[in-house]
């Protein structure tokens, strides 16, 4: 059964990644690489267990357009959310045994090196994914 | 109730440990998919027998217990945010190997295994194992258990607690581990068998369905694991064992000695199939407390008479047992066996030295045995006095009854 795994961030989170301080300090070099070389061993062993569908980070939230209605007229909107604002960052989508699995597999992010005010708070969610549209009908 | 409805009782409880499995697998949360699978069992108890059962019964009842686990989830987090409290548990670090089937099988096994965790006590074991794999309702298993369904409710509610609380995962247990927690498994199977057998309250003295239970549990497991010696050991001694419970009563419910039942009421189909498991398995190599308890059994079944009886087999095979275990039981059954073989006198010196078990000392099995073996040495009047002793501490009403009953017939035979 397939699971996705969503990691969140703030447009500031970004800007610290980019090496740029803001309220929160900037990450150095090194603290990126460190980031970098885990997250690719991480995914290559999860590929190599035949557990990885896909992977994919987001680019920062200042990039992101929204497409809506306001009482029935249509509009478009640039970088809706607010610079604090934790949004969508990244995502695995694993196919795996079971919920748990799912769950030791997210808890393996927990080990990735960042600087400590990201790790200190740091959360991620695990979500099944429907099979089918029956799995929603009532 | 008609045939259909057994026949919708019975599926559901074949595909009970199933649906669990399969909505644990998916969603996490034992502790309340256990609750869901049990009201998607309660729905199809009222609509299968008046609408039919659905083509894919095992589909509708995944569906409709996903959607009571979403229900029920609901109203916990909504109930938890109102306090104010998170639930949260720690996740176990350690690592799996990522390849692992999930086929139904294994999802029943995984589901004794949790049911059987060492964390909870054997009480809270056989509960939630009747419930969550056995597919009983809460009602059933208080009543079989002669329990308040408040009080049954209370014990599994506990026992689903203190696996979430363990954290582990819905998986096998590590192969390291494996074999103690099957032994768990088995010794659960075993009690509630027992518990079935040999009510140890009450008036009645066998209660059927849970013996029934406990062996249709069994044949699974033995069917899963069809290699392990001790798991068709322990499946050869209970059919050996229940093959003789219509000659065990008489019709007014009193108890029949082994060597006084009348062995043409014997289930002679339970013994074949027990005497086949145990007679495949024992040549293997390694054998394990069930199996040497199934042959006793089947050493007794396969007697034309109780005077045939191989006591010499039974007393080896007994001493063999004593070796693996200290179980004051197996002591006094090989004490027994021992004045079989070798005359009252021995057996009665081998009393003497189990007297002084603290286990044992207030046990009326030891008083009824020393009673029995008095009457073969023929000092009547301590035999007399024995089984009246046993029959102060017996616990269940047939077992006094016989007891009593024994003692009396001694006091005839004085009078004569």
């Amino acid at each position: 059964m397939k699971y996705m795994i969503l990691t969140y961030a703030s447009q500031q989170d970004y800007d610290g990644m980019a090496g740029q301080a803001t309220e929160l300090p900037a990450w150095s070099p090194e603290d990126f690489a460190a980031m970098a070389a885990f997250m690719e061993a991480f995914n290559t062993e999860l590929a190599e267990a035949g557990e990885l569908v896909e992977t994919r980070a987001l680019a920062a939230p200042v990039h992101t357009r929204r497409l809506g209605a306001q009482n029935g007229v249509p509009f478009v909107t640039d970088g809706p959310y607010a610079e604090t604002q934790e949004v969508l960052a990244g995502y695995w989508i694993v196919e795996c045994a079971s919920f748990d699995r799912a769950t030791e597999i997210a808890g393996r992010l927990a080990e990735c090196p960042a600087p400590e005010q990201v790790t200190a708070n740091a959360y991620a969610d695990i979500r099944p994914i429907m099979e089918s549209a029956a799995e929603i009908s009532y | 109730m008609s045939g259909t409805d057994v026949d919708v009782e019975s599926l559901l409880r074949q595909l009970a440990p199933q649906v669990l499995g399969a909505v644990v697998r998916r969603y996490g949360n034992f502790d309340t998919a256990e609750d869901a699978v049990q009201e998607a069992m309660l729905a199809a108890t009222t609509q299968w027998p008046g609408d039919g059962v659905p083509e894919n019964p095992k589909g509708w009842l995944i569906t409709v217990a996903a959607r009571r686990l979403t229900d029920l989830l609901r109203s916990e987090q909504a109930r938890r945010r109102r306090e104010d409290t998170v639930a949260r548990w720690e996740l176990r670090t350690q690592q799996a190997d990522a390849a692992e089937s999930s086929a139904d099988s294994d999802d029943t096994l995984i589901l004794l295994f949790m049911c059987c965790h060492p964390a909870l006590t054997p009480p809270s074991q056989i509960a939630l194992t009747l419930r969550a794999v056995g597919g009983l309702t809460t009602t059933e298993v208080a009543r079989a258990f002669l329990v308040s369904e408040a009080t049954m409710t209370r014990r599994i509610t506990r026992a689903k607690q203190q696996i979430k609380d363990s954290g582990i995962p819905f998986r096998l247990p590590d192969p390291e581990e494996r074999v103690d927690r099957l032994a768990a498994v088995l010794h659960v199977l075993y009690l509630i068998f027992t518990e079935g057998y040999a009510a140890t309250t009450g008036p009645r003295l066998h209660r059927v369905e849970l013996s029934a239970e406990a062996i249709r549990l069994t044949r699974i497991v033995h069917r899963l694991l069809p290699d392990d010696g001790e798991v068709a050991g322990l499946l050869a001694l209970m059919l050996l064992t229940d093959a003789r419970r219509a000659a065990r009563t008489t019709a007014s419910g009193e108890l029949v000695p082994l060597g006084e039942q009348d062995r043409f009421r014997w289930n002679a189909d339970d013994i074949a199939e027990g005497v086949a498991l145990i007679t495949e398995v024992l040549p293997r190599g390694t054998t394990g407390p069930y199996q040497l308890q199934a042959a006793i059994a089947a050493i007794h079944d396969e007697a034309p008479s109780a005077e045939e009886t191989d006591w010499p087999q039974i007393k080896s095979l007994y001493g063999l047992l004593l070796q693996m275990s200290d179980n004051p039981m197996v002591a006094l059954n090989h004490a027994v066996a021992v004045a079989m073989a070798d005359g009252p006198t021995v057996g009665l010196q081998r009393l003497d030295t189990l007297a002084g078990d603290k286990q044992l000392a207030e046990d009326h099995r030891l008083y009824a045995v020393r009673a029995h073996l008095l009457e073969m040495s023929g000092d009547t009047a301590s035999a007399r006095e024995a089984y009246l002793a046993a029959a102060r501490r017996a616990t269940n009403l047939p077992q006094q009854r016989y007891l009593n009953r024994r003692a009396d017939m001694l006091a005839d035979t004085s009078r004569c």
